[in-house]
């Protein structure tokens, strides 16, 4: 009844945007259900639960958590539906700045902003993947204290996640891109460990500086235009911030002799809008923020951040910069490909340094997104589509190696590596996941992360040789490494009785249930993508086939 | 429409400012109605007086005056808005013996608004902040200070709200100048106001000695304006500007640092910290907002009506270069203090010196439209100007918002360290909450006002660097007017100030709140619904600004700059 009651009010707060296309009568599977759904559900959970008497909250704390879970689980629900043409047919063949289930309504006429919304192959495993994981983490962190606060935070996060990878006017696409720093600097600052308040601090400033920059870019991108008139335009300044009208402007002036801006006019457009991407990504040098917002952040905001809140530097990037500046980024493939490389290589070999876990998986992160940029600079499509299958199958890895060193800190107290001694014997499932999500991480074959690697590094030859023997290098060292470390901590030690110190010689226990089904589903999803990676790839192929028509004229794979 | 002073027409055209000055005369007799009677010399015939005496008792009470300041102020205001919201006003100009003194169009009727409901917000506030007593039992010292100064503060109040009209309407540099001064001189007194705490009345003295040197240079600024064009109307002096000699310019340098130090801009912009630290903060929220929006009239009136080049040549305006330096200095200067600063009230005086900045640069922007290539400034002029008039609108909403959470710390002690907000998310989440969006919309978080008014200053900004460039197809880098760099500035400005407003927002959030303060909030009735006024109005004008897009454009427009 309550959800009912909210769909009402949210139905007539869509009725002040009205429509541009007012003949389309289909039904808006994007904006309401996707969206606002879990953004303004978790606003009025977070009205209810903002009571000054603690006691009041503990006990709220217990409906309001369900009902977050409930109201996650209809956008997968949702999402799921529309893959499988459940709902509707959605016809998901499509051609470069093509959408589905696109829609368009008027939010700020003056300046030709508007709400416009919709999904293709780039975006489409994202948002799937972000539904995916919200009830995954919510599932994993069930007894994350202050539960009436944390979960609807979760979900907010969630609702401005998929925004982000939704929205095709610029303005909207940073309204959401920015958005998304406020319940992650709230789960920080409020869940995080010790050093909270100098992460999420760190965290946000970061980030918004690097997107500022991005927005500068933007702007004078979007007076660059020409000039134009339609319901888009802005009734002031006579330009849009539609992201179609722009994509068919670049694409209409790249392809003929006409030149949309100067040579050195896009290098600088196109560094601008990449210093935002890359700082979200990370890449190294702009990766600090990563291990510290990673160390401090709880369970639930680490398995966001790591899982989603990256990839939309990642699909960022792909969407807005190298689609219109397709010159740059032949100008800037080298850059791109060092840049990559040595985030590949300086995560790696950080990592190896680490004592802590959750800061060795954080820079695991920085190597694997630097597998993405090397994908990016290969210019190839199978490098392309090697980066999304990435960004998806890194969406379901790094989830799960958080799950675990969230089960760790939480069951052993502890982030040191040191501290564990014969894992297998005191928590024996834990060690399994472990194991599993280790493996994974590492690229071993039939799991999902093994094919997105073995991509990129076949679109890596061509282009760049022989330097294809430092990352496969650096891959097989730190294989090893982990192996052994693996080795060390999950199997040796058991059999002395001597419980890990820091538990005060207490017996250490196993995972709880709830942790126990977020992390067998994360399990069993790493498989199926493993073994079936084509239920998400083709949908990538596809994209990538039409991008590279659409932004570099050149033929399929 | 021309209209003699006090002509009937005249009376119709200001209704809204006569009912304000009727508002402050019943202020005035009100609370002294009483039972004194007057004889009529050398007669024994007492006739009833009703002035002074024994006072009456419904009349006389303290409240009174506060309820009348408030319900004054909501009607002239309500009857600004109704005639401008919904189109265009008509231009009404009043002329006295051929000299045009006021006129009232859309930009004037925009900038009194924007007052009105900047005081409304903050009399209704001072309603808690600054509570009467009834007259039944036993009144502490404090509580009987209170009841006696409630007339006082409403009719300084009232008259702030009076200079500031004028200075909204004015047509003349001299009427101008004497509505500053009305406004100012009430302000000095209100900054004093503060009686609980020594600093009060410090920083009031202070930011007259400051504030009066500052007028005083306006004024021998103008007089030597009298002396090269002979006349201090507006429109005589912009369309004589183009032969102007030395001396206009020098007297245009001394009339900015007038307007420069309302603004508070760097190198001015000294007094103001310590004022806004000494005053209570709902009039400290006026000071930073309203009395902002006035210096900015000025400003506006004299660097762009006045000193822009009427000519179709391709020189840009002679101020170009001082404004633009004087405005990066202003915004790092505001940024790089406040991020040192641990007195929230200090913080946010810097934050609107940072503020200031902005705006200056965005006046820069307007300056600039006549270098070469732009074909039509007028768009452009218009667009930055409709800008910092949309900017200075919202920041009644955040900026005062945020003092006005102060002030209801205030209520329970002095805030005078970034602890007495500590945990304060925890006390009372509403009232965290929208200190928490405050900060934000004033950092330029989307979706928020904040946003909004950054976003569109920087676009006019980049759109007047850019002008008509994208028509000649290969646009270089190195073809971008220079104001483009000042939106860089900007840009990396409000970067910087993320640092201290995220500051407010983790004390708020994570840490334990003082000892004197883990009782709960006051409760103040009026102060809270100015509290939830402005964040509504934060959020929403963010969300969806389009009607007050328009009426800035609107306002923009009558300034007739092209």
């Amino acid at each position: 009844m309550l959800i009912g009651g909210l769909l009402i009010i949210v139905a007539g707060l869509m009725a002040f945007f009205p429509s541009l296309n007012e003949s389309d009568t289909t039904v808006d599977w994007i904006s309401l259900p996707l969206v606002g759904f879990p953004i303004i559900v978790s606003c009025i959970l977070l009205a209810f639960a903002s009571q000054e008497s603690r006691a009041r909250k503990e006990v709220l704390a217990v409906p309001i958590r369900l009902f977050t879970l409930v109201a996650s689980m209809i956008p997968l629900a949702i999402s799921t539906a529309l893959f499988f043409d459940w709902l509707i047919l959605v016809d998901w063949d499509l051609m470069y700045n093509e959408y589905a289930l696109e829609k368009e309504y008027v939010w700020i006429e003056t300046i030709g902003v508007s709400w416009h919304v919709g999904m293709d192959g780039l975006s489409f495993p994202m948002v799937w993947l972000t539904t995916f994981l919200v009830p995954i983490t919510i599932i994993t962190t069930w007894n994350e204290k202050d539960g009436a606060t944390y979960h609807p935070l979760l979900l907010m996060m969630g609702g401005a996640l998929i925004g982000v990878f939704v929205a095709l006017d610029l303005f909207l696409f940073y309204v959401f891109w920015e958005l998304t720093l406020i319940p992650m600097f709230f789960l920080i600052l409020k869940w995080g460990g010790k050093d909270r308040r100098y992460a999420a601090q760190k965290f946000f400033i970061y980030t918004f500086c690097a997107s500022v920059i991005m927005l500068l870019g933007l702007i004078t991108l979007y007076f660059l235009q020409p000039e134009g008139s339609g319901a888009q335009y802005g009734t002031v300044t006579g330009r849009t911030f539609d992201m179609t009208v722009l994509f068919s402007n670049a694409t209409a002036y790249n392809m003929g002799d006409n030149v949309f801006l100067g040579k050195d006019m896009q290098n600088v457009l196109f560094a601008m809008l990449m210093i935002g991407f890359l700082v979200k990504l990370p890449a190294v040098p702009f990766h600090t923020w990563l291990p510290d917002a990673h160390v401090q952040a709880p369970t639930g905001g680490s398995m966001l951040l790591a899982g989603v809140m990256l990839k939309m530097g990642a699909y960022g990037m792909l969407r807005i910069p190298i689609a219109i500046f397709p010159d740059a980024v032949v100008y800037y493939q080298d850059v791109i490909m060092a840049i990559g490389l040595i985030s590949l290589v300086w995560g790696a070999i950080v990592c190896l340094g680490q004592t802590n876990l959750k800061k060795m998986v954080a820079y695991s992160s920085v190597s694997h997104m630097g597998v993405i940029l090397l994908g990016i600079a290969s210019m190839q499509p199978i490098g392309y589509a090697a980066a999304l299958f990435m960004m998806f199958a890194h969406g379901i890895i790094s989830p799960m190696l958080f799950a675990v060193c969230g089960a760790f800190k939480h069951h052993y107290h502890s982030m040191e590596i040191g501290a564990m001694r014969g894992m297998a014997k005191w928590s024996p499932y834990l060690a399994v996941y472990m194991m599993f999500a280790w493996m994974a991480s590492l690229g071993l074959p039939l799991l999902a992360g093994f094919v997105a690697e073995l991509m990129v590094m076949i679109a890596f030859w061509p282009e760049y040789g022989w330097w294809i023997l430092l990352p496969g290098a650096v891959l097989a060292i730190t294989a090893a490494y982990y192996l052994w470390s693996m080795q060390r901590t999950i199997f040796e030690g058991g059999d002395e009785g001597q419980p890990p110190e820091s538990l005060n010689g207490e017996t250490p226990p196993d995972i709880t249930l709830s942790e126990n089904i977020g992390m067998i589903i994360l399990a069993i999803f790493t498989v199926i993508f493993g073994i079936f990676p084509f239920i998400a790839l083709g949908m990538m192929d596809q994209w990538t086939v039409a991008f590279f028509e659409g932004v570099f004229n050149m033929g399929g794979i | 429409m021309e209209v003699e002073v006090f002509s009937t027409e005249f009376w119709q055209a200001f209704a809204p400012e006569a009912i304000l000055i009727v508002g402050l005369l019943l202020i005035f007799i009100i609370p002294n109605l009483g039972n004194s009677k007057f004889r009529i010399p050398l007669t024994k015939v007492q006739v009833p007086w009703f002035l002074g005496g024994r006072r009456f008792s419904i009349t006389g009470s303290p409240a009174i005056p506060g309820m009348l300041a408030t319900a004054t102020l909501f009607t002239a205001l309500g009857m600004m808005a109704i005639e401008s919201v919904d189109g265009n006003m008509d231009t009404t100009t009043v002329t006295s013996n051929g000299l045009v003194i006021l006129q009232l169009d859309n930009f004037s009727r925009f900038f009194e608004i924007l007052f009105l409901a900047a005081v409304l917000l903050a009399s209704m506030a001072s309603l808690d902040r600054i509570p009467a007593h009834t007259f039944s039992g036993k009144k502490s010292l404090d509580e009987l200070y209170d009841n006696r100064r409630q007339a006082d503060f409403y009719i300084l109040m009232l008259t702030t709200a009076v200079g500031m009209c004028t200075v909204a309407l004015a047509q003349d540099l001299f009427v101008l100048f004497v509505g500053l001064e009305l406004a100012s001189l009430a302000t000095y007194v209100l900054v004093g106001f503060h009686k609980e705490s020594k600093a009060g009345a410090e920083s009031g003295v202070k930011y007259f000695i400051v504030g009066s040197v500052a007028s005083g240079i306006g004024l021998y600024g103008l007089s030597l304006l009298y002396l090269e064009f002979g006349s201090l109307q507006l429109a005589t002096i912009a369309a004589n500007w183009s032969d102007s000699t030395l001396l206009g310019t020098i007297a245009l340098g001394l009339v900015l640092v007038g307007f420069g130090f309302k603004v508070s801009a760097a190198p001015f912009h000294f007094a103001a910290p310590d004022a806004y630290a000494g005053a209570n903060s709902p009039v400290a929220g006026v000071l930073a907002t309203a009395s902002k929006a006035m210096g900015m009239i000025g400003l506006i009136r004299v660097l762009l009506v006045i000193a822009l080049p009427e000519g179709g040549t391709d020189e840009s305006a002679i101020w170009l270069y001082t404004i633009a330096t004087l405005s990066v200095i202003t915004m790092t200067w505001g940024n790089v203090a406040a991020l040192g600063s641990t007195n929230p009230k200090r913080m946010l005086a810097y934050s609107s010196v940072a503020h200031a900045g902005y705006m200056l640069a965005a006046l820069t922007a307007v300056g600039a439209w006549k270098w070469g290539e732009i074909e039509a400034p007028g768009d452009y002029a218009e667009a930055i100007v409709a800008a910092v008039l949309f900017h200075l609108f919202v920041l009644v909403a955040f900026k005062l918002g945020a003092f006005l959470v102060l002030g209801l710390l205030e209520m329970e002690g002095e805030v005078s360290r970034l602890s007495a907000l500590s945990g304060l998310a925890r006390r009372d989440p509403l009232i965290g909450t929208a200190m928490f969006i405050f900060m934000l919309a004033l950092a330029g978080v989307p979706p928020l006002a904040g946003f909004m008014s950054k976003f569109l200053v920087i676009a006019g900004i980049v759109s007047t660097s850019i002008g008509e460039l994208w028509m000649n197809g290969t646009v270089s880098f190195s073809d971008l007017h220079w104001v483009w760099w000042l939106a860089l500035a900007m840009f990396i400005n409000s970067a910087i100030s993320v640092f201290y407003y995220l500051r407010i927002g983790v004390v708020m959030f994570l840490d334990i709140p003082e000892e004197s303060r883990r009782k709960p909030l006051p409760y103040g009735a009026s102060i809270r619904m100015a509290i939830w006024i402005c964040l509504v109005a934060t959020i929403l004008l963010g969300l969806s600004g389009d009607t007050l897009i328009d009426m800035c454009y609107r306002a923009a427009d009558s300034l007739n700059l092209a």
